[in-house]
């Protein structure tokens, strides 16, 4: 595992660089060991459940991965992040759960089943969003246009959409924080 | 939404935050403005020279920067999940102020240990000393806040022993208590309330 840990801090560098596609690449490879952590504890949630706490946990990577620091081994940052919002999200649906650090290491990668990867919260969430962010962040999942074609679609500068994505996203942690609890 | 399709969303947003320590800037401001009030409202004590240079007096500025200093220096490391928070600074700077205090007790003839423990200004440092961290202590909430505290509450804590310490340094500038059985007992005081105020608002603001 330590070759691959070095492997997800060089991806991670290039990420907060602006690469895109290293930072795909990172979130990518860490999902199936993120998802194995949060399907172990959360058992009792079903596949369905576990999809979206392991969606929450993605999220919060996501919107703090400037914590990350450049030089640093990437997996006590990572599995500090899965801890804290796996615990989190357990708690608000009115589970406790305890996490020693040492299992995250042991925990084999989940495999994906029949499309077990749909989250629900998230839709709902994005519901939420104003009718234009909303469709932003679709356009660019779901659709997977670049931020010129997403632009385009929607009237608007390549910058304007850059900024309008992030907030998106910042405003999807807020949404989730009032939605869950 | 399918994982894969959020994950495709996020790799878009290419806007990265600030690391959090930068928002320590602002405690530059703070301390400012607070040594500002001070000198103003409270003025400095006029044997400021004097006083420095005897080591007793000294060692309430020395102490109260250490215990921010190391505060400081935790806070960045509580900021960031994963980075190993080492505490012992703090302790070490607990450990110097309690042996200060024990020295000074036993030095001090036990008829004169109450009136040294209860001095005069007892009243005015536990309001000002508060008064002054206000700010500092939020610029420090304001870096955790920016970071990912996994420990919130101990991270608020020490963010307040952080703007507690700072507070205390500056008040010294205006307090002429030099006894350690006065400063080390109400600026411990003091700064120990705000941690515990820090604490209980990072509860609920250092949740992410």
């Amino acid at each position: 595992m330590t070759h691959k840990t070095d492997d997800w801090g060089l991806l991670l560098t290039a990420a907060l660089e602006g690469d895109s596609r290293a930072y795909a690449h990172f979130l990518r490879a860490v999902t199936p060991v993120l998802r194995g952590v949060v399907r172990a504890r959360g058992a009792a949630l079903g596949e369905a459940g576990c999809e979206d706490v392991l969606q929450e946990v993605l999220l919060a990577l996501h919107l703090k991965r400037h914590t990350w620091q450049v030089g640093t081994p990437v997996r006590p940052w990572l599995y500090a992040i899965t801890r804290y919002k796996v615990v989190d999200a357990f708690r608000a649906r009115g589970r406790r759960i305890d996490l020693p650090i040492e299992d995250f290491a042991d925990v084999l990668p989940a495999e994906t089943g029949v499309d077990p990867t749909q989250g629900a919260d998230i839709d709902k969430m994005i519901g939420m969003l104003d009718p234009r962010a909303a469709r932003l962040v679709r356009q660019v999942g779901v659709e997977g246009d670049t931020m010129a074609e997403a632009g385009a679609k929607l009237d608007m500068s390549e910058g304007a959409v850059r900024v309008a994505l992030h907030r998106a996203f910042k405003q999807l942690a807020v949404l989730r924080k009032r939605h869950v609890e | 939404m399918k994982t894969d399709d959020l994950i495709r969303a996020m790799a878009g947003d290419t806007v990265v935050g600030p690391a959090p320590q930068g928002r320590l800037i602002w405690l530059l401001p703070a301390l400012a403005l607070g040594f500002v009030a001070l000198w103003s409202r409270l003025g400095l004590r006029a044997d400021l020279g004097v006083a420095l240079q005897d080591p007793v007096s000294a060692m309430r500025i020395v102490l109260s920067l250490g215990l921010g200093a190391g505060a400081l220096w935790a806070v960045v490391r509580l900021a960031h999940p994963g980075a190993v928070v080492r505490l012992w600074p703090l302790a070490a700077v607990a450990l110097g102020a309690v042996g200060l205090w024990l020295w000074a007790f036993v030095a001090m003839p036990a008829e004169g240990r109450q009136m040294a423990i209860v001095g005069k200004t007892m009243v005015g440092c536990l309001t000002t000393i508060p008064l002054l961290a206000v700010l500092p202590t939020a610029a420090v909430l304001a870096t955790l806040r920016q970071g990912a505290p996994v420990r919130p509450v101990l991270a608020g804590a020490v963010a307040g022993l952080a703007g507690g310490g700072l507070a205390a340094a500056v008040y010294a500038l205006h307090c002429t208590e030099d006894s350690p059985l006065f400063y080390v007992t109400w600026y411990g005081t003091a700064i120990l309330g705000v941690s515990a105020v820090s604490a209980l608002i990072a509860h609920r603001a250092l949740r992410w």
